[in-house]
């Protein structure tokens, strides 16, 4: 086993009743790392952590963190990982501090160490002078903000975060960032992020992309950008004719939107020149894009634009 | 000596979490205002207007069987009103459980590495202590009420005001893991309480110099027979005896009834806690 690895997983399966929520998934977070894991609702991201947390017990294959196997010792376990949920899971009647001194006591911090790592992580998340306002005064930006400090109390070395910046504002979303990017900088915990927003996981240092139970996909970001090949050709073309002959002529490399064609080009330069050379062609053309594949084409061209529709009607 | 250090340990932990736990149900009942507000009306409501009301019409001999209670009225619902003080917090307290899996605080507790049954101690030491606190804040009412009160007499009542909180607060936390919504628990409560407290000698007496057959004349056979099964009965009984030296039933009857009432709620609810 990589001892530099925090997170190891393998062969995992879980199945509910009928439904295989994981086929077999493995992989493993560096220590250190930003890892987000993403994938189309209903893909088995909830059921992945579930398991990483100890709060279900996996059908088939291992999962260890910070080297402790979660099914044989999932005290331990629990003990080194810092969680934040989707929901919030505040006492919104006891104060700020209340709630991290509460944190504090069921994680087993020292009595001695309490206050002070209460006042830490405070600062941390600049809510210093709110300590003594119940939760229920804070708005749910602040609320987060709360939550990512009060996964940090106990100093875990991995910090798992389900979507955390799901109905936050703008400004609350890029402090929260500011403070993930700062944990794991300055303090080197290792962050594990579900999101089903593509953007957030942009700035990971990888990404695993989940659909159907499967790993579709792990490597860097930019890596797997490249992957998709080139770059991508949007062109807005009012001609039906002429779309449908572009897309028989790039077979698999074509998308339509409305009247917007886009073309995977391995070689883009070649492509326009082409283009343009007809002039019949190229007055048929109203307006022409070249745009780097972003992640969320990686995405689609893994999971399917239908299907993702599809699973996330069934999950609702 | 490690595996002494590991329990040590373990111990350290589990009380810390127990304490944690405690600690909280305590803080949130002190912020709630209607709680409090409770607190101080039902004693009130019941001994101050009840009790002062009622008081002329008892012992004035209705029936041909005059009652023998040598107490004023007040005097006689008094121990009556402390248990029915405990029931409704400790039943209330176990509203918590149900709360924090709406609003998501169960995930905090329940991911956390502190074992369940620590939990499940907290919540209910935490709820036992809540009502302890109401059911002795009727005791400033003995003045009023023409109680003679000593300190043997007040730590006497203790232990069976501890059963009634310890049996009420396991009773809620058996509803509350089993249901999902505030309103069902409340309204499920409600229809627990309120027979339970009726049901158990508790505002009107069923005279113990009376034979069974004579009792029967009195009352219908149903009632005489619900009284008798109902556990607060004993737990009312054996508080009258500490705070007016008078009871109306069999002292070993009411101890056993009342320790199994103790023993049984908890042992179900623990169960019902930790799947």
């Amino acid at each position: 086993m990589d001892s530099a690895a925090v997170i190891e997983v393998s062969d995992l399966r879980h199945s509910y009743s009928s439904v295989e929520a994981l086929r077999g998934v493995s992989f493993s977070v560096p220590k250190g790392s930003f890892f987000a894991l993403l994938g189309p609702n209903g893909a088995g991201k909830t059921t992945l952590v579930h398991a990483l947390c100890t709060l279900l017990r996996p059908s088939g294959g291992n999962v260890s963190v910070a080297g402790l196997d979660v099914r044989r010792a999932p005290r331990a376990v629990r003990r080194s990982l810092g969680l934040v949920f989707q929901e919030a899971s505040l006492d919104d009647r006891l104060t700020v501090f209340e709630n991290l001194i509460f944190h504090a006591r069921i994680y087993q911090v020292p009595r001695r160490d309490r206050r002070r790592r209460a006042w830490e992580v405070l600062a941390l998340v600049e809510l210093e002078q709110w300590a003594n306002a119940p939760v229920s005064d804070l708005s749910r930006g602040m609320k987060r903000r709360l939550e990512i400090g009060r996964a940090m109390l106990h100093e875990p070395t991995l910090v798992v975060l389900d979507e955390p910046t799901t109905g936050l504002d703008v400004q609350s979303r890029r402090r929260i960032w500011e403070y993930l990017e700062r944990l794991q900088k300055d303090h080197g915990v290792t962050l594990l992020l579900t999101t089903h927003q593509i953007s957030e996981a942009e700035g990971a240092d990888w990404v695993a992309i989940i659909d159907q139970g499967r790993l579709q996909a792990l490597d860097h970001p930019a890596k797997l950008r490249q992957g998709i090949g080139g770059k991508l050709i949007n062109l807005q073309i009012g001609d039906d004719a002429f779309r449908q002959a572009l897309s028989n002529r790039f077979p698999g490399k074509c998308k339509q939107r409305d009247s917007v064609i886009q073309i995977e080009a391995e070689d883009p330069e070649a492509l326009l020149r082409e283009l343009v050379a007809d002039e019949q062609q190229w007055r048929m053309v109203d307006s022409l894009e070249v745009v780097d594949p972003s992640l969320e084409d990686v995405f689609i061209n893994l999971t399917g634009r239908e299907l993702r529709d599809r699973t996330a009607n069934l999950s609702r | 000596m490690t595996a002494l250090k590991a329990i040590l340990s373990y111990m350290h932990d589990f009380a810390a979490t127990t304490h944690a736990v405690w600690l909280r149900e305590v803080l949130r009942m002190l912020r709630d205002s209607g709680q409090i507000v409770g607190a101080f009306s039902r004693p009130v409501l019941w001994v101050m207007i009840f009790g002062i009301g009622l008081t002329p019409y008892f012992r004035t001999g209705l029936r041909e069987t005059t009652f023998m209670v040598p107490f004023t009225y007040i005097q006689f619902i008094l121990p009556a009103v402390v248990v029915l003080n405990l029931m409704y917090p400790a039943i209330q307290s176990a509203v918590s459980l149900i709360w924090d899996r709406e609003f998501g605080f169960s995930r905090e507790v329940f991911a956390s590495p502190t074992p369940r049954s620590a939990i499940f101690l907290g919540k209910l030491a935490g709820g036992t202590t809540i009502a302890m606190a109401q059911g002795l804040l009727v005791m400033i009412l003995l003045p009023a009420a023409n109680v003679p009160v000593s300190y043997t007499s007040l730590f006497a009542a203790l232990l069976p005001m501890v059963a009634v909180a310890l049996a009420f607060t396991a009773i809620g936390l058996l509803l509350a893991s089993r249901m999902s919504s505030f309103q069902g628990f409340g309204v499920f409560a409600n229809t627990l309480i309120l027979p339970a407290f009726f049901l158990a000698s508790s505002i009107f007496p069923l005279d113990p110099s009376l034979s069974m057959e004579q009792a029967l004349q009195s009352f219908p056979a149903w009632l005489v027979f619900l009284v008798h099964a109902n556990p607060v009965t004993y737990a009312i009984d054996e508080l009258r005896w500490a705070m007016l030296g008078y009871r109306q039933f069999d002292p070993v009857t009411a101890r056993a009834v009342l320790s199994a009432f103790v023993v049984i709620p908890i042992a179900l609810a623990y169960h019902a806690f930790r799947r």
